[in-house]
């Protein structure tokens, strides 16, 4: 397992599509970083600019503002292209056949993908905090901040607690876009076109949100996968993890074991003709 | 009782209304070379992908070594499979595709048989180059390596020589036929009926699924009902052998003649144009595979 584990994570790192996704993760923060820089906000243009009222106060903060802004759009997309791209790019290449008439167990082969994906899944969200902390601190400097401040969250965390947050936010929004990440793979087994998948995992994440913003829909909205997705900023706004962040832990496990049981019957079944 | 090394028995692949395999059932024993015959669409491929384990037949088995074929199985290392055109990474150079591939198995790169499947790939620098900058040719050779990066007992190939010209098929062949005596058994699909002549030893013929004959290449060609001649006047020969009576055809058959034989015996044919004042240089009752594959397609229809 691990060998082709190993095998397949040499082939992403070396694959263009890579460089250009874990870039857009390093570019984007360098880019806020930047553009709060040059052009402060100040607390009167709305609470909205609060987080990024507060990463120009400690550079601490930048990387919380840049993981609040990229994980509701171009994360997504990054992972779900990760995920998407996984068996579906080998497909339609043709080269799955060449790889599965191998001593290789489908079983293996799948769990070696679904991992891959994940870990640079699991990159990219870890690069999005850490550029963020390099960058804020070049930039603002790694100040001790007061969180209650006007504007801020409200309470008072010291630099280690902001950093040891930041950590367990940046899990946070990486486990909870593993349902995005589980769908990607499984419909990755069911086609030979990785746009398709990428577009169904995308999908996803675009219907759970604008379904969960519609309350009419009632309690459903609290099984969707997106309903506890912001909930990581809790644990700058109270002590620890709050019930929320709890149930959005909880929550991606079912999609989880759903959408890779699904990619596992579906692919040991599947008749190979790619 | 030889042991079959692939064997089929009752297989049969339906893809919804489709029957792509019907009851299929043939064997290729140790150091057979057996050619895989049929027109588009006879279930060739469909065949073969059955034979290790992309395709899930059914009903009925493929089996390799004694063993019942199924996806991932250990006996898949002692095969070495090339399945329709050579695919690869395309942003990867040839070398790193060959390895990729070899260590996903588990095993050493340096343990696999690397420097005699680069002769084969015979790539040069290129190999060193991304895949996708190579030309059909390069990657169908490049296929040919990888397929016998293991050293493998048995070779299931499909098509080998699509895309490469003339020359790159003769040395494919020529590969073939040294893997042959090196007691390899091979099972190939082709469309060109002269190379499976060539190359071949045994061959299955196929049709819409269904097996129509398996036998070796030789009693495939062998036939009473046609006789091939080559004689020192050919119009002459088809002025007299027009005139032989159970004689019901006569076709060109550059340099000879093919003559399709009713109740005639071959050496009244032999006498007639002897008497005929034309010289017989040669006379064999063998055809050509592609004669004897369209009169098998014939028969079926």
């Amino acid at each position: 397992m691990f060998a082709t584990f190993r095998a397949e994570m040499v082939k992403q790192w070396r694959r263009p599509r890579t460089y250009v996704a874990l870039g857009i993760t390093v570019v984007v923060p360098i880019i806020v970083g930047i553009a709060l820089k040059a052009n402060p906000p100040s607390l009167r243009e709305g609470r909205n600019d609060g987080l990024f009222f507060l990463a120009t106060k400690s550079g601490l903060i930048l990387p919380v503002a840049a993981l609040r802004v990229m994980s509701r759009f171009l994360l997504v997309i990054v992972v779900a292209m990760f995920a998407g791209d996984a068996i579906a790019s080998e497909a339609s290449w043709g080269n799955l056949r060449a790889l599965l008439v191998r001593p290789i167990g489908r079983g293996r082969l799948l769990g070696a993908k679904l991992a891959s994906a994940a870990l640079l899944a699991l990159i990219a969200t870890v690069l999005i905090s850490i550029t963020g902390l390099v960058v804020g601190g070049i930039a603002f400097g790694w100040h001790p901040i007061d969180l209650s401040i006007p504007g801020g969250f409200g309470f008072q965390q010291s630099n280690g607690e902001i950093i040891r947050n930041l950590a367990l936010a940046t899990v946070y929004v990486f486990w909870g876009l593993s349902p995005v990440i589980a769908l990607g793979f499984m419909v990755s087994t069911m086609t030979d076109a990785p746009a398709g998948a990428i577009f169904a995992a995308f999908g996803l994440y675009v219907v759970s949100s604008i379904v969960d913003a519609i309350t009419a829909v009632g309690s459903i909205r609290y099984a969707l996968p997106t309903h506890y997705f912001d909930s990581w900023s809790d644990l700058f706004t109270t002590h620890g993890a709050s019930s929320d962040m709890v149930r959005g832990a909880l929550l991606p496990i079912g999609y989880v074991l759903l959408f890779c049981g699904i990619a596992w019957w579906w692919f040991r079944r599947k008749d190979i003709l790619s | 009782m030889v042991t079959k090394v692939l064997e089929v028995a009752g297989l049969t692949k339906r893809f919804g209304e489709v029957v792509a395999v019907d009851d299929l059932a043939f064997g290729v024993e140790p150091g057979q070379v057996c050619g895989m015959l049929g027109p588009n669409g006879a279930g060739k491929t469909t065949t073969l992908r059955m034979l290790v384990g992309l395709v899930h037949p059914s009903s009925g088995e493929a089996r390799l070594f004694g063993e019942r074929v199924r996806a991932g199985a250990a006996d898949l290392a002692r095969v070495g499979t090339m399945i329709e055109h050579a695919a690869f990474v395309p942003y990867l150079s040839g070398l790193t595709n060959l390895r990729l591939y070899w260590e996903a198995g588990g095993g050493r790169f340096e343990d696999a048989a690397l420097d005699d499947a680069l002769a084969i790939a015979d790539l040069g620098d290129a190999v060193h180059r991304k895949v996708k900058t190579y030309s059909q040719g390069m990657r169908q050779r490049l296929g040919l390596a990888r397929m016998l990066l293991g050293q493998p007992e048995v070779l299931v190939l499909d098509e080998p020589t699509n895309g490469l010209d003339p020359g790159e098929m003769r040395d494919v062949r020529d590969l073939l036929r040294r893997l042959s005596e090196r007691g390899n058994t091979v099972l190939l699909s082709s469309h060109l009926l002269s190379e499976v002549e060539q190359v071949c030893s045994h061959a299955v013929v196929m049709d819409r699924g269904r097996l129509v004959t398996t036998g070796t290449v030789a009693d495939l060609t062998a036939s009473v009902g046609h006789l091939y001649l080559e004689v020192d006047d050919v119009s002459r020969a088809r002025t007299v052998l027009a005139a032989v009576p159970g004689v019901r055809g006569v076709t060109n058959e550059a340099p000879g003649l093919l003559v399709e034989l009713g109740t005639t015996e071959r050496r009244e044919i032999v006498a007639a144009l002897v008497h005929g004042g034309v010289g017989v240089e040669t006379v064999t009752s063998r055809r050509r595979l592609e004669d004897a594959f369209l009169g098998l397609l014939d028969e079926e229809d």
